[in-house]
């Protein structure tokens, strides 16, 4: 499905928004009674907004884009979920407006845009929590250092049983599950607990799909791995398997993956920022319809990411939004008084 | 034949042992002719149940089903920007594919000559007919999607399935125009009619029940194909489409959409949309059987 998705990206020549605008010149898109532009001066809004990248945001920028729908009928926010990676290289080739992303961009990606010449920034939109889990009947693994995940995840770990980990543990085989390395989550988790990315272990089942991580380690008492908290809230109450406290880099306490201590930034560093990068081309260009959305996308940033299932940044990351977007305007020459949707 | 009767004579031969093998065989061919049936009626009955489960569990109110548009929120999600951009598509796949198709087949039918060009074109055609469908939404996609960039719009998804169905209906309307006698046609022309006013008056009416029954059939395909959609990228826009130059999402891919939720809610969304679809294309085969059993004893 991805790599299908992502044939757009090498094929795309020219670019759909330009065309929507001639188009919508010519009158064509009139008969549609959606025009590609929006119309200068005109109170209401109107467009499509392209949206790429990340499967795991897409939710929450498509839950945006909804709402913003509802509120301007004549735009339509179209997001394809085709993966941060696969994402960012439809963005960079200016093929898209927005691009939600679970992880920052990378070198590659980086130097892909510049040698488009697509200038971007991003907010920050939410929290993803990874949870570290455990079979419920393990009743020795009451908590676990990041040195002790790093010790049982790294390359060429020598960690075979529970009593490699921590001495007065059971000298069983640890059953080890995770993600693959197609990933945006094993990318954050290696380079997070490991030190560095792609850095992990080579025998651990690995697998891309989460609800088998999690239903494997449910199965087997001796079973551990990790995971996109979001699958772990489907499956606990009903299956044998819980998350385990993972010691915090803030203050070396031992947190549970809740909603509080991910939202306090004490969960840490097992959760994750989530991403909405803005192409400063396209804000130049339709700063109203662009902007606006920016603008309505961090001021309900909290209610989105709880809406779907993630947690809420703080409000402070809300307010660094705000004040990005106003520079953005300011860039491209505009006032944040032009914009239909102002800052609540 | 079988090792047990060592004995060639007649006489030796267990006659109830021929006659159960006889009956054996009789119930493996039945069983074989079942299996088909048996699954369609397995696959009913799962979307059935599906379907029931989440009207009364859900609360999947059919009003609202098809009243509202798509949604991330699945209790205000519904199924109406799905149905009417598939019903667009179908027109716009049948104003795209039948001129054309229904032209080649007068052309190949009628006119060419039996040459090797001819030949060739018909052998083309029967491989068309078996081209994987997704293939023709990669061609959708690089040559209208991107390739002239008007983007994931309602025309460029029927273009690929007007691809998908023109074989088809340039085979029926073939067959079609075989099955008017040569008898009508030369009566027509010992009239003094030329060959065009004979296809027009003569053999196009005589034939059309087929070729309507061809296309309806042909569309009743097409209006369930989501992988020609899914490459073109009509699949996330949960509004109803105005018009051919609108960004869509249609009921195969909406269906497609909402079965890859992880909620159960959403699942049994996909299950009411799979019913509505199947209903079409139930309704879509009966026109054409009806069409079929109305007109074939006209000549």
């Amino acid at each position: 499905m991805t790599d299908d998705l992502s044939a757009n990206d090498t094929t795309g020549v020219a670019s759909r928004r330009k065309f929507l605008a001639g188009a919508s010149a010519v009158g064509i898109v009139g008969v549609a009674g959606c025009s590609g532009a929006s119309g200068g001066g005109s109170d209401e809004l109107s467009g499509t907004i392209d949206a790429s990248g990340s499967n795991t945001v897409a939710p929450i920028t498509s839950w945006a884009g909804e709402q913003f729908s509802d509120e301007f009928p004549d735009v339509l926010v179209d997001v394809a979920p085709e993966g941060t990676g696969a994402g960012f290289q439809e963005f960079c080739q200016q093929n898209s407006d927005v691009q939600s992303a679970s992880r920052q961009i990378t070198d590659d990606e980086v130097d892909l845009c510049d040698g488009n010449d697509v200038d971007y920034d991003f907010i920050e939109v939410g929290l993803d929590g990874l949870a570290v889990v455990k079979n419920s009947e393990n009743d020795w693994l009451d908590e676990i250092t990041l040195d002790e995940l790093r010790q049982v995840w790294e390359f060429e770990s020598d960690v075979q049983t529970w009593s490699d980990v921590r001495s007065e543990w059971p000298d069983e085989e640890i059953e080890l599950h995770a993600r693959d390395s197609a990933s945006g989550t094993f990318d954050y988790f290696t380079r997070e607990i490991n030190g560095e990315m792609g850095n992990i272990r080579d025998d651990y089942s690995a697998t891309s799909q989460t609800n088998e991580i999690m239903g494997a380690v449910a199965d087997n008492v001796d079973g551990f791995g990790w995971g996109g908290l979001g699958y772990l809230r489907d499956i606990e109450d009903d299956q044998p398997i819980e998350a385990v406290p993972v010691e915090s880099d803030e203050d070396g306490e031992f947190y549970l993956p809740e909603q509080e201590n991910i939202e306090e930034g004490l969960y840490s560093p097992l959760a994750r920022p989530l991403f909405a990068f803005f192409s400063m081309a396209s804000l130049e260009e339709r700063t109203d319809l662009l902007g606006s959305f920016a603008r309505f996308y961090t001021n309900g940033q909290h209610e989105l990411a709880r809406d779907e299932g993630f947690y809420a940044t703080t409000d402070e990351a809300q307010e660094e939004n705000h004040d990005k977007i106003d520079d953005w305007l300011d860039q491209v020459g505009a006032s944040p008084d032009d914009l239909t949707v102002q800052r609540d | 034949m079988s090792t047990e009767t060592d004995d060639p004579l007649f006489t030796e031969i267990d006659l109830e042992w021929e006659h159960l093998k006889n009956r054996l065989f009789l119930g493996v061919i039945f069983a074989a002719s079942m299996f088909g049936v048996v699954m369609l009626a397995l696959l009913l009955l799962d979307v059935a149940t599906d379907f029931y489960v989440g009207v009364t569990e859900y609360d999947i109110g059919l009003g609202e089903f098809f009243t509202r548009d798509g949604s991330r929120r699945e209790e205000l999600a519904g199924f109406r920007g799905a149905i009417v951009a598939s019903i667009m598509l179908m027109v716009l796949t049948a104003i795209l594919s039948f001129f054309v198709g229904v032209g080649s087949a007068i052309y190949l039918e009628e006119y060419a000559p039996d040459t090797r060009v001819t030949r060739l074109i018909e052998a083309n055609l029967a491989n068309l007919a078996g081209v994987p469908s997704i293939v023709y939404g990669l061609l959708a996609l690089a040559a209208f999607v991107n390739g002239i960039g008007i983007g994931p719009i309602l025309i460029a998804g029927s273009v690929a399935l007007a691809l998908l169905v023109m074989p088809i209906i340039i085979v029926t309307t073939q067959e079609a125009l075989r099955s008017v006698p040569d008898g009508v046609r030369n009566g027509s022309y010992a009239t003094g009619a030329t060959e065009w006013q004979t296809i027009r008056r003569v053999v196009l009416p005589a034939a059309m029940p087929g070729i309507m029954t061809g296309t309806i059939l042909a569309l009743a395909r097409a209006i369930g194909e989501t992988a020609p959609l899914i490459m073109v990228g009509a699949l996330f826009v949960n509004r109803t489409p105005f018009g051919p130059f609108d960004r869509f999402s249609a009921m195969p891919t909406q269906i497609y959409n909402w079965a890859a939720e992880p909620s159960q809610h959403f699942v049994h969304l996909a299950a009411t949309g799979i019913a509505v679809l199947l209903a079409f294309v139930f309704v879509m085969n009966g026109i054409a059987v009806y069409l079929r059993n109305k007109y074939e004893t006209d000549i």
